[in-house]
């Protein structure tokens, strides 16, 4: 055989055996088979609930795991409703003992880890399972601190787990007095002291989620990846990093869709499948889609049901008033604006020696940035200025914030401050430091555009451009002078917007700016066991103008997701608050049959 | 022969313990301890006390049986690298995706080399003419034009304009449909630096007096080329193809994310900006030790390929 010859059998060898090396084809879509197409920007990396962290493991998981409530698809003001409880819970007088019935005839999907693979059951100690394991130290769960110092007994029962040597050590039997079971359909839960987030927090956060104990026995480590839950669908398969397919649980109860919605909601055809029986979906599949290119693209050619618009699509899909291009209208394609929990700003550091010590420097800085420019330059004028800390779509939401002037761009007053402030500092201002928690080109320009603002008045910054992990571990070690960040809020209470600012949580917790203010922390505290009120969105409101006065951030956005939507995915209604949504959506098969020669038409 | 191979091979221990030490060094000493970052929002000290028990970080660094590098030592050894920080078996990341990295790289590196060198012959043989001139100006622009551009223009072009191809991975679509259009994007970029290379080394053949000869003695063009020039510049290509197999294995970072392929060049690049230091040991480790192995091999087909080299 002549070298050519050998090089191209070797060649061809190869190749074959790199070929055979993956799986050669994944599931494909049956005729009449309703599949939901979504695509995720960042990968799955865990489905295990106590290991949540992000919102796209919360959006896979809260379809195979359910919770006590959830909150209503349909009605505004979001409100909880029943969802495993079987009815409202009994609050006691004391707002110290909280008792939840939960339905019968509520079953596991069937899995092998199940006696004879058949799902058995729920159980209220199912619920007791799942909140253990979160405060098992061996589980090593990020989601402990969301529940500490809250349910009598479960902190000793962490500190018993830190006693065990091995996490097979651990004793799950062992009672703990706020968790109590008196029957196999109610749970009585004991507080420390008045919870007012309890429902939302550990009822309707599925993180919490029932789980079955056989299954962490069966699975062990590897629970990670095999998810036994109760909700309308359950995994099919996950090849991680690619994608994940979720078909029906045919042990699901069925739920019937809400019958009842917010004004207009007939009218968008939110309510024609009143009553129905859910999931409607036979599949739904997620494909990992990092960048935004290639999901546009698939969007258009009728591959995925919705998408966000990329920033690089804007001028394709809206036009300058923030309507739906010509191209898109004739694509019946539908546009919907969402308002999301949460605000992003220029923080400082309280514990730095110059910014900290100076509330008139950091009163300059804030009058500095031209907010209204800014969201025109990087959000086509299509997000909201931040003039407090609290989001607009929030009940405590202070309608006259904006005249306060906190977020008003006023060079000249900027300059006076400096003035002041250098007079406070002894001299000039040194150089100050801005690190900025990406490389990318958008935190580039976002790193100029702050820089140019402040160069404006007379001082000088230089941006640090840094991974996130290095911006998280730069923040955490309180080592960042300023930063560009962002928060939100998981529930719709604006506490979670607050606590960023209570002294308890410095850095390494969620308050990087380490501000610390005694009134502050007061009212915080106050409002943690008073219950939703009047009272207690005023005292937010106070909290909220405590800290616009002492300035430890300059606020800039809020978010507004613009989605648009093909016109064969029914009952879409965008919900800020839960994710356990795909049971709701139903795809118009005819139609999205028909988009391929749609596109045809309209290119020729 | 058989001796010098062990030879080569006993030479490997200390390159291994080499890369250890190194990469020890840079993920444990120079990295920093990753508690906080698995640990979440608002953890305790406890909770990070606990982490750095199940991770090891407690343990000491050098001195000690059960010592860190020790256990990054058994790691390497036994291709046990343990778990990543989102709970996986670092060895089934690098199983999932060495397959679709490999049905991604093999054959672009492959098409790459057989136009590449095939395409050199041809241009060396026309040299000074025009059509020498219009290649080595397309070999200019394709290295010149960035890489990223190529994908772009050829995604929204191939896949999503005329459909040839489609856009981004599916579960429906078999592994020869999702990696074609990527592969092709591949070849082409490759061909500009690698056409330059070969074109070179053929033309230092080509001016070579065995070829006056050849051609003096009347035989033909492709007898010429292909049975000559070509055996005689195989030791340099041997180099660049042998010694370029072993990255193979990482995969192409942008092909891969943007045509949605869990492939190893998607998963390190991930690895490097979670800190994920296992994943990226084991990448390392493995492909350190992939790098002496197609070393040692090349060696050895240097001696196949040239009479002249021995293994003495």
């Amino acid at each position: 055989m002549k070298y050519g010859e050998k090089i191209a059998g070797v060649a061809v060898t190869v190749l074959a055996l790199a070929l055979s090396g993956c799986k050669d084809k994944g599931p494909s879509e049956g005729p009449g088979e309703m599949v939901l197409h979504h695509a995720l920007n960042a990968k799955i990396k865990s489905l295990d609930p106590v290991f949540i962290q992000d919102e796209y493991c919360l959006t896979v998981c809260s379809q195979i795991f359910e919770t006590f409530y959830q909150y209503h698809y349909l009605k505004r003001p979001y409100q909880l409703v029943p969802l495993l409880a079987d009815g409202i819970p009994e609050i006691s007088d004391d707002k110290l003992t909280c008792t939840v019935r939960i339905k019968k005839g509520v079953y596991f999907q069937d899995d092998e880890c199940f006696s004879e693979g058949r799902g058995r059951e729920l159980r209220a100690g199912d619920f007791v399972y799942g909140i253990k394991r979160t405060a098992d130290i061996k589980t090593l769960s990020p989601n402990w601190t969301y529940i500490e110092n809250k349910i009598v007994g479960l902190d000793e029962f962490r500190n018993y787990t830190k006693t065990c040597k091995n996490a097979a050590d651990v004793d799950y039997s062992r009672k703990i007095e706020g968790l109590q079971t008196p029957d196999d359909y109610t749970v009585v839960i004991k507080l420390e002291r008045p919870w007012p987030q309890l429902v939302d927090n550990l009822m309707a956060d599925v993180r919490n989620a029932p789980m079955a104990k056989e299954a962490v026995d069966y699975y062990g480590k590897d629970i990670i990846a095999h998810p036994v839950g109760t909700g309308p669908f359950m995994l099919k398969e996950w090849r991680r990093g690619s994608y994940i397919e979720l078909v029906r649980n045919p042990n699901f109860r069925g739920e019937p869709y809400p019958d009842e919605g917010e004004p207009g909601d007939a009218e968008a055809g939110y309510l024609d499948d009143a009553g129905k029986i859910m999931p409607f979906a036979d599949k739904v599949v997620w494909t990992v889609i990092e960048e935004s290119q290639p999901a546009w693209f698939l969007f258009l050619q009728g591959k995925l049901d919705a998408k966000t618009i990329p920033k690089d699509n804007w001028d394709e899909a809206l036009t300058a008033s923030n309507e739906l291009t010509p191209k898109m209208r004739q694509l019946n394609i539908h546009l919907l604006a969402v308002k999301d929990p949460s605000t992003f700003y220029l923080g400082f550091n309280m514990q730095d020696p110059i910014l900290g010590k100076n509330k008139t420097l950091r009163r300059a800085i804030n009058h500095s940035i031209d907010r209204e420019t800014f969201v025109k330059l990087f959000f086509n004028d299509a997000y909201d200025i931040a003039h407090g800390v609290i989001a607009p779509i929030m009940a405590s939401y202070n309608p006259d914030i904006e005249k306060m002037g906190y977020s008003r761009y006023d060079p000249d007053r900027s300059k006076e401050l400096l003035a002041e402030a250098e007079r406070i500092h002894g001299g000039k201002i040194p150089t100050l430091k801005l690190a900025m928690q990406g490389t990318s080109t958008f935190y580039r320009q976002f790193g100029a555009f702050l820089k140019r603002y402040l160069n404006a008045i007379g001082l000088e910054v230089e941006v640090e451009y840094m991974d996130w992990p290095t911006f998280q571990a730069k923040v955490n070690k309180r080592g960042a002078q300023m930063f560009a960040g962002g928060g939100g809020a998981g529930i719709p209470d604006a506490q979670d917007f607050l606590s960023q600012f209570y002294s308890k949580y410095w850095a390494p917790g969620s308050n990087h700016f380490n501000y610390l203010n005694p009134e502050f922390d007061r009212l915080y505290e106050k409002t943690e066991v008073i219950p939703d009120s009047p009272e207690r969105r005023e005292l937010y409101r106070n909290m909220e103008l405590i800290v616009l006065e002492d300035c430890p951030a300059a606020f800039l956005d809020h978010r507004v997701r613009y989605v648009l939507v093909h016109d064969w995915y029914k009952n879409y209604k965008p919900h800020v608050f839960a994710y356990g949504l795909s049971k709701y959506r139903r795809i118009n098969l005819k139609k999205r049959e028909e988009y391929p020669k749609l596109l045809k038409t309209l290119e020729k | 022969m058989t001796a010098y191979i062990i030879r080569r091979l006993l030479y490997t221990i200390p390159i291994v313990f080499g890369v250890l030490l190194l990469t020890f060094v840079l993920f444990t000493l120079v990295g920093g301890d990753i508690s906080m970052e698995i640990a979440g929002k608002n953890a305790t000290p406890e909770t990070i006390a606990e982490i750095r028990e199940e991770y090891g970080f407690n343990k000491p660094l050098f001195f000690s049986w059960d010592s860190q590098f020790i256990r990054h030592f058994k790691s390497a050894l036994t291709f046990d690298f343990g778990r990543a920080l989102d709970r996986e078996p670092v060895i089934d990341k690098i199983k999932r995706g060495v397959g679709p990295s490999l049905a991604l790289t093999v054959p672009m590196f492959f098409g790459i080399v057989i136009i590449a060198v095939s395409l050199s012959l041809l241009v060396a043989f026309l040299r000074g003419t025009v059509w020498d001139v219009v290649a080595l100006v397309l070999c200019v622009a394709g290295m010149s034009i960035p890489y990223l551009s190529f994908i772009l223009f050829g995604q929204y072009f191939f896949a999503y304009k005329w459909g040839l191809f489609p856009v981004f991975f599916s579960p429906d679509l078999s592994i020869p449909q999702y990696v074609a259009l990527p592969i092709l994007i591949g070849i082409v970029t490759g061909l500009g630096s690698n056409l330059r290379f070969y074109r070179t080394v053929m033309l230092d053949e080509m001016r070579a007096d065995y070829v006056r000869t050849a051609f003096a003695k009347g035989l033909d063009a492709r007898r010429v080329l292909f049975k000559h020039v070509l055996k005689n510049a195989m030791i340099p290509i041997l180099t660049q193809v042998v010694l370029a197999i072993p990255f193979l294995f990482l995969g192409s970072l942008l092909l891969e994310r943007f045509f949605g392929i869990p492939g190893l060049g998607y998963l390190m690049v991930e690895a490097i900006g979670s800190r994920d230091y296992r994943v990226i040991n084991a990448m390392t480790y493995i492909s350190a030790v992939l790098f002496v192995i197609f070393n040692l091999i090349t060696d050895i087909c240097y001696a196949l390929v040239d009479p002249r080299v021995s293994f003495d």
